[in-house]
This record gives C-alpha cells, structure tokens and sequence, in this order.
C-alpha cells in the first residue's frame, strides 16, 4: 500500500540524468522532462548551460534551490564522482515553491505599498513647507507695506481734516484692519497646521465679553436690518479662564458669517452651562439663523481650508474662518457642528471646555487715560531703531518725535548697527529680525557679548513681520527682552518701550 | 562557436529586474507586479560589431540584504547588473555599501549599477538623490525601454573585452 503511495507521489517528482563531463546526455528517466531526445543537456535548458562549465572544478556537488525549468520549480542537484560520470537530480518541488510565492508576493506588495506611501508622505510634507515658508515670507512682505498704511493713516487722522476727508480716512483705516485679520487667519490656519499654536489660558470678564459680542453684533445686524439676540444662561461664571482672544475669535467668525449669509430674520446666540464640576466649566454656544442655508452634501466642506461654498460674489471672504473656528475649538478640547437647511437657515454649535476660577477678586478698573502712554519731554531717551525697510523708519520716527522724548538713531544693517552700539550708550535697541545681512536672533547675542557690562542689560525689542513658527520664547533665547509684531500700532510700540525706559 | 556568459541581475525586490530581463529579451512589458522567487533562467543572443555572445541571464529573487543572496546563484558568475528603484530609497540608500559587498567578494567581474522605473521620477528628484545616484552608469525604464537595449549591450562589450 505504502510503495503503491510512493510510485504515485513521489516517484513522478523526481528525475535522474547522468551525463558525461561535457554533458552529453548518458541515461535520463525523463520522469520530469523529456531529456533523453537531446544529445547534450546543454541544449535542454540554459540553466545546465552555466552550470555544467562549473562541474569540472567541483568536488562533490553543486545545489541550486528554486529553478524555474519550463513550468516546473525545482531544486537541482548536480554530483560528480571520481570513478563516475555526473549525475543530476532533479526534484520537482512546484506545489511548495508556489504556496511560498503567494505568501512572498503579499509580502513584498505590502512592503511596497508602505514604502510608495512613505515617499508620497514626503513630498506632501515637503510641500506643506514649502507652503508653510511662503506663507511666512509673504506675510512677513506684506506687513511692511501695511504697517505703513495702516500708522500713517492714524498720523494722517491726526491731521485738521474736513469732515469728507475724515471719513474717506476711517474706511481706509477700516480697510486696512480687515486686511491685517486676513493675514493673521492665514498665519494662524499656518501655526495650527504645524501645530506651533498655542492657547492662553488667562482669567478673563466673560460676561464683558459677552456684552461686547451683543453690542457690537447688535450695531452690525441693525445695519442690515436683521436681529441679533442673544440668550445667556444665568447660571455662567462671570469670570473664565481661558483664551479670550481665541474665544472672541471663534464667536466672531461664526457671527460673521451667520449676519453675511442672512438677508432677512435674525441671528441668534445662545450661550448655555452644560456642566459645571470644581473649577472646570464646559459651555455651549449656539449661533443659529434664518439665512441661506447650506445644501447638504456641501454641510462638510465648511470646514475646509479656502472653501466657500456659496461662490456667489456677493459673499467675499477667503474660506479661512470656519477652518480656523474648527480647529480653534478643537484645541480648546471642544467639538463642533452644524446643522441646516436650505432656504430655511443654520445653526452652529460648539461647547468648550475651560476653568473658572473660584473666589476670584474682580481688579480695579483703571481710568481710561491710564492706558495711554506718555513720556515726560524733560527726560530723554536714547533708542537705535535697526531697521532697513524705509517706511518703518519713518513710522518710528514719527512715533517717537511725537512724545518729544527720545533721540533716535537709525542702523539699516547688522553691520552699522555694530558700529552705532560701540560708539553711543542707548537705552533701548529696536531690532528688525530679517535685515539684509543677518537676522536679528543672531545680532542680538552678539550684541550682547560685547565686553562692556552696559551692553549685557540693554533692552532688545524684536520687531517681527511674522511671529510665524517662532513665539517669545525664541525671542528670549536669542536674548531679547520683548518683540512687537508688525503692523503695530502707536500705543503698542510706546506701551513696550515704557515697559521698558520706566 | 558562440560564446556564451552568465550575468545575473541583483537587486531588493520590486525595483524591476524581471521586467528589465522581458523587455530586453522578449520586448514585452506588464504593469503588473508578481514576485520573483528562486531564479528564472532566460538566453538572448547578443550581436556585437566583431563577436557574438549568448548571454545567459539569470534573474533572481529580490532581496534587502545582499550578503543574504544564495550563492549558488552567483557562482560562475561574468558579468553583474545591479538594479534599484529611483521610486524607493529603501533600494539605494545602500548601494554604497551593497557594490562594496560585491567587488570584495567577486574582485574581477564587471557591474553595472542601473536605476529603473526612471519614467516615474522628476529630475528634481534625481538632482536631489545625486549622492546615491552619481554611483548609477544607466538610468532605464522597462516601461518606456529607456536604456535597456543599452546596458545589456554595454554589459556584454565589458565582458568580451
């Protein structure tokens, strides 16, 4: 029984040729393949072509695993013998070599797979920075001109102007503002994206804001004759802790948005308590309103980077501000959503979650004038502005020349501002972060290795196109004191420098 | 009488050295991947200005470390064609160190070092790759049949000479 088995299985898998040296074919069982026809077997397949050179300067026997022979996988064996002709077996191992092909070709499939995944992984990335840079050179670009614009338009406010002129000034002024939050939408969509993006968590009024929100939306929806109402559960915290300026942000993008795609009705905001345990607070805020609606299948592409889905002309916009809303959210550990229908309205609600804190002193208010900054005349001040862009000088200038209290010298270069610090005792450095021979991260250390002790407490304020990738923590690595971002306005630059010259 | 001299092709697996050998030797091409194990023996008359060589191509199974090739496949070797993927750095990244492993164990035979699937890659990213590609004589394409026709014959002069 066994033997009949082993005719049948195993034999048929196994052929035997013996040959001479040069490989004539001697016998053959032609089990597996029809040798025996050819007179060497160097014409039967190619493999036996390099291999049967080898047999002469071999000793034993040459084993060759997984040859493919016609259709057959098999492994070879070729021995030699010394009072013998060579012999060659061949194995017929087709059925296992296949099942191991299958396996390796998942295999292999997978791993490439992972490695063409991998390398487009890559290139997207690569190309994420590069957009990333540019966006960082743009707006760096851009804020130069529009700091300009934007001081001179408040010196030019300054000015006896008719009452025409004044409100011509007051759009520009107006303008100018709308294109500084564009800029910083995109720059903060750029800082989430890497996640360089950090929110504050500082006690603030919420009630105050929230007054503010119902103020000003109130004034903006009575223009366009709509309603804005607002609905404000009592049992909120007077005070949060939390990012104001981000929370204000996320209402004014969703409010914004609700009042510009709303022709007629009203918009309403509720502000509800979902939970209140300890010191941890968890709000809802609901924008709801009777505008245009969003079709369905667009519902989750508002959320998307630079996508507008009402492309009518009418609604201008960049489709940054619900990206950002999303993403603001998320990071301040909420969860957003929207509902809507067309014709009928929208309803966006998200809740955050955030701190309040317990028995909480309110701070005294200070009077108005306080907040604004003035030098005593009698005492001056002797300030370096390194700065090569033209326009900023001037704005400087202007701003300090106002208080008549400070002599200003200008350096365009990293250079020349070597030269200025050496020769005069200043009380505090302006320093422009791209110049046109070093940055100042590197100018400020430099600055502050000099040998004399004078120059190791010299105040450093940055002035920095773009706070792109980097945060004051850079700035104080690089041994600056402070940095103001650009546009900045005539209080912003005195406030800093009285922090300072006090 | 004809020469004849064996060339195996070396490589990681998946970089297209089978394709390589179909196209030079049956003009054929398939996008299809199906993976080679073992070796595959095939043989192509090469007509040269003054001789003629049969070469005996043995297309082996891919593997990531060179050091782990069976050697039997490489024994009686004339001739060697190393063959990487410009579409996957995990076939070049050790090129270097894969061509030294080679010339220290078979001193005399001659290699190429081709890359292929050179029809999917900018020349940005050739330019940015040049520190592992400078080491490549050919770029080919078994798709296109960019330079195969050429480093077969190119392989098979050295070999004669």
């Amino acid at each position: 029984m066994l033997e009949a088995y082993k005719k049948q299985f195993l034999s048929p898998k196994v052929q035997f040729i013996v040959i001479s040296e040069k490989g004539d074919i001697l016998d053959s069982d032609d089990v597996l393949f029809p040798f025996k026809k050819e007179k060497n077997i160097i014409h039967c397949h190619p493999f036996f072509e390099s291999v049967i050179p080898l047999l002469n300067h071999t000793e034993n026997s040459l084993s060759f695993s997984c040859v493919h022979i016609g259709e057959k996988i098999c492994d070879i064996n070729c021995k030699t013998f010394r009072d013998q002709d060579p012999l060659i077996i061949i194995h017929d191992l087709t059925d296992h070599y296949q099942s191991l092909q299958t396996v390796t070709q998942k295999r292999n499939e997978t791993v490439i797979e992972s490695e063409i995944l991998t390398l487009h992984n890559t290139y997207l990335q690569e190309k994420e920075a590069f957009k990333r840079t540019f966006i960082a050179n743009f707006s760096h670009e851009i804020r130069n001109p529009l700091t300009g614009v934007f001081s001179f338009t408040e010196m030019l406010e300054k000015t006896s102007l008719s009452d025409e002129q004044y409100d011509l000034v007051e759009v520009v002024k107006a303008l100018c503002q709308d294109l500084n939050i564009m800029i910083n939408d995109i720059l903060d969509l750029s800082k989430i994206e890497v996640g360089k993006f950090a929110v504050k968590n500082e006690i603030f009024n919420f009630t105050e804001l929230l007054e503010t929100t119902d103020f000003i939306y109130g004034t903006k929806a009575r223009q366009k004759k709509l309603q804005f109402r607002m609905h404000v559960d009592k049992k909120l915290p007077k005070y949060i802790e939390g990012d104001k300026t981000r929370i204000k942000q996320v209402l004014t993008n969703v409010i914004e948005n609700a009042i510009k795609f709303t022709e007629e009705g009203h918009i309403d905001l509720y502000v509800k308590l979902n939970h209140k345990r300890a010191n941890k607070v968890n709000i809802q805020f609901e924008i709801t309103d009777t505008g245009i609606g969003i079709p369905k299948k667009h519902i989750n592409d508002i959320f998307t980077s630079f996508t507008q889905v009402h492309k009518d002309n009418k609604y201008s916009g960049t489709g940054l501000g619900l990206t950002i809303v999303k993403n603001l959210v998320t990071l301040m550990q909420g969860e957003i959503a929207v509902e809507s229908e067309p014709g009928k309205g929208t309803s966006i609600k998200f809740n955050l979650r955030l701190k309040f804190p317990i028995n909480y002193k309110e701070p005294q208010k200070k009077d108005r004038d306080d907040n604004k900054v003035l030098f005593n005349p009698k005492k001056k001040h002797n300030i370096l502005l390194v700065e090569d862009n033209k326009i900023s000088q001037i704005i400087v200038l202007k701003i300090l020349s106002s208080q008549g209290a400070f002599y200003l010298d200008i350096a365009e270069n990293g250079q020349q501002a070597m030269e200025r610090v050496e020769e005069t005792q200043y009380d505090l450095i302006l320093l422009d972060i791209r110049l046109p021979d070093v940055t100042g991260y590197e100018l400020a250390p430099v600055i502050r290795s000099l040998p004399e002790k004078k120059y190791a407490k010299i105040p450093i304020v940055a002035l920095s196109g773009s706070l792109m990738g980097d945060n004051k923590t850079k700035y104080k690595k690089s041994a600056m004191n402070d940095v103001l971002q650009k546009p900045f306005q005539e209080q912003q630059l005195l406030k800093t420098l009285h922090k300072f010259l006090k | 009488m004809t020469a004849s001299k064996k060339i195996v092709l070396l490589g990681h697996f998946g970089v297209g050295k089978t394709s390589l050998v179909r196209r030079f030797v049956e003009d054929t091409f398939s996008d299809n991947y199906k993976v080679t194990i073992g070796v595959h023996i095939l043989k192509k008359e090469v007509k040269l200005p003054e001789n003629q060589i049969n070469l005996i191509i043995w297309d082996i199974e891919g593997s990531e470390d060179i050091t782990r090739t069976r050697s039997s496949y490489l024994l009686g070797s004339h001739g060697f064609i190393y063959v990487f993927d410009t579409t996957r750095k995990s076939t070049y990244e050790n090129l270097a160190a894969d061509l030294e492993h080679i010339r220290s164990n078979y001193n005399d035979v001659p290699v190429l070092v081709v890359g292929n699937k050179s029809d999917l890659v900018t020349r940005a990213h050739l330019r940015e790759n040049k520190q592992h590609f400078s080491l490549a004589q050919y770029f080919s394409s078994a798709k296109t049949g960019e330079n195969v026709e050429t480093l077969f014959e190119d392989l098979t002069k050295k070999l004669i000479e």
